[in-house]
């Protein structure tokens, strides 16, 4: 059997529409994950030993444990719990941001400590009140050295949010398997899913280099 | 108010530890007159920094108080022997560091404007104005865009000074700071503290730079074991000092023999 790859036009639209969802999915829960992650980052690294322990225990629990299984977790359990029914979106949305905070909290976590004491001591000899310490001395120091690894923590999301299909969410992947069970050509379909998947994640790793190299050499941090 | 002959910092019975084993100061007493440089060496270990770190306010200590222009600014109170600091008494004195300290992600005017905006709320356009005077007299004119990892270890060292002067300190401490230079750009960082002194700003130094000692202090404090071993003149406490213990560290740190 040889291989078609026009087959493929004839779906554009859905798998457009498929991509979209995924974008979106990826991007609401970079947003809100990322926040999740810089607060769990702080608890992490607070001075209060049971803020410490929560946080720490969050984090372990959803590292160590297969994304796919927390997903189920959350799309079965979480409403039963929570007695209301959650969409097919608001449960992806939870899953992924519990997700990308807890892998995102260890990028802020090692960012945090890598700013030198020196650093704060800088600070006192200046008289800078703690506020302006964190927001003008701290905050930025971290964020910027977290920008790469938290690109790369982006593009982990971006890939692992194609398990959302595996509950029944209509992201690209589910459009892609959708469209290779109907018309019996996996490979052709599936190739061009992994192609724009790939488009997409290529440039966000190339713009990690970019950003060590430009921004991070030139301030040296 | 300050008088004339009051002295700008006092320091009585000033005792620090880290933890409940490493006793570094153990009863200091310093007076030091307004206008004076204050040169201290001693031997590593001796708590040189720690001095210089607990009159910036960056270290608790055990007991003892320490006063500057008259004002009581650093003591320990009540049962449990807290630390207590005017944050607005210290305000007045600025410090240097051994290690370079400025912001990497603000350039060299930000790094200088900081604080001015931040704690006395300058306007930036005011403080930018003075940031850009102080760099031009440091010799540093054309590095006011730089960041701190574009500049060499004399030019942090440089644009440091020129930061915590922005404050407008009235007494400025300065902890080794030529120590982690290149030997060829250490005078270029001298200068520039020889250049504060000619205008009569009163300072504290730590230096193993015995060239540097003579030529800026007007007082040299030798510090060992957590006290004060010898006070008094350069050219006594540096040339023929009376205590055996500053005698063999000066012959055997700067190689000077009588
Ligand atoms: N944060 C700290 N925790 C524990 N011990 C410390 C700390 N800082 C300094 N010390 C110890 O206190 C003692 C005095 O240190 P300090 O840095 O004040 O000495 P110094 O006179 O500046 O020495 P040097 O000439 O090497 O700079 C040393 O024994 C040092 O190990
Ligand atoms: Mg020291």
């Amino acid at each position: 059997m040889a291989l078609d790859f026009s087959i493929i036009l004839r779906f554009q639209e859905a798998l457009a529409l498929g991509l979209w969802m995924t974008i979106k999915l990826t991007l609401i829960c970079v947003v809100l994950g990322c926040s999740l992650g810089f607060l769990v980052g702080l608890a992490r690294t607070s001075r209060r030993s049971l803020l410490r322990a929560i946080s720490g225990v969050y984090v372990e629990f959803f590292r160590g444990t297969p994304v796919l299984i927390q997903l189920f977790w959350i799309f079965f359990c979480l409403p039963l719990i929570l007695g209301v029914e959650l969409s097919n979106l608001a449960s992806g949305v939870i899953a992924l941001t519990l997700y990308m905070g807890a892998i995102t909290s260890e990028t802020f976590r090692a960012s945090l400590k890598s700013i030198g004491p020196e650093q704060l001591d800088a600070c006192v000899a200046l008289g800078l009140p703690r506020r302006v310490q964190v927001t003008n001395v701290i905050l930025p120091q971290a964020v910027l050295r977290a920008v790469p690894t938290l690109l790369s923590n982006c593009v982990s999301l971006f890939k692992e949010s194609a398990l959302v299909s595996a509950v029944g969410m209509a992201d690209l992947m589910f459009v892609g398997q959708n469209i290779s069970n109907n018309t019996a050509r996996p490979v052709e379909v599936l190739t061009v899913v992994a192609i724009i998947y790939f488009v997409i994640a290529f440039p966000l790793t190339r713009a990690v280099t970019l950003v060590e190299r430009r921004v991070l050499a030139k301030l040296a941090i | 108010m300050m008088s004339a002959n009051a002295p700008l910092v006092s320091i009585k019975s000033l005792r620090k530890s880290y933890g409940p084993y490493i006793q570094v100061l153990k009863g200091l007493d310093i007076e030091m007159k307004p206008g004076e440089r204050v040169v201290v060496i001693g031997p590593s270990g001796g708590g040189k920094s720690t001095l210089l770190r607990v009159m910036m306010g960056l270290e608790k200590i055990d007991s003892g108080s320490i006063t500057f222009g008259g004002e009581p600014y650093i003591s320990s109170k009540g049962s449990d022997k807290k630390t207590v600091i005017d944050t607005e008494v210290r305000r007045s004195i600025g410090m240097v560091f051994q290690h370079y300290t400025l912001f990497p992600h603000l350039n060299v005017t930000q790094n200088l404007i900081l604080a001015p905006c931040k704690v006395r709320g300058e306007n930036k356009v005011s403080a930018t104005k003075r940031a850009h005077a102080l760099l031009d007299r440091f010799g540093l004119g054309a590095k006011a865009n730089a960041y701190p990892a574009q500049l060499s270890g004399g030019q942090k060292q440089r644009v440091a000074i020129a930061r915590a002067l922005m404050l407008d300190p009235k007494l400025m401490l300065f902890d080794e700071v030529t120590s982690a230079l290149d030997p060829e750009l250490v005078a270029e960082v001298e200068q520039v503290i020889l250049q504060l002194a000619a205008q009569n700003m009163p300072m504290m130094i730590v230096t193993h730079d015995m060239w540097f000692a003579k030529n800026i202090a007007s007082r040299v404090i030798f510090c060992a074991g957590g006290v004060v071993v010898e006070d008094g003149p350069p050219e006594q406490v540096l040339g023929s000092p009376k205590e055996e213990r500053t005698r063999d560290f000066i012959d055997r740190v700067f190689h000077i023999r009588h």
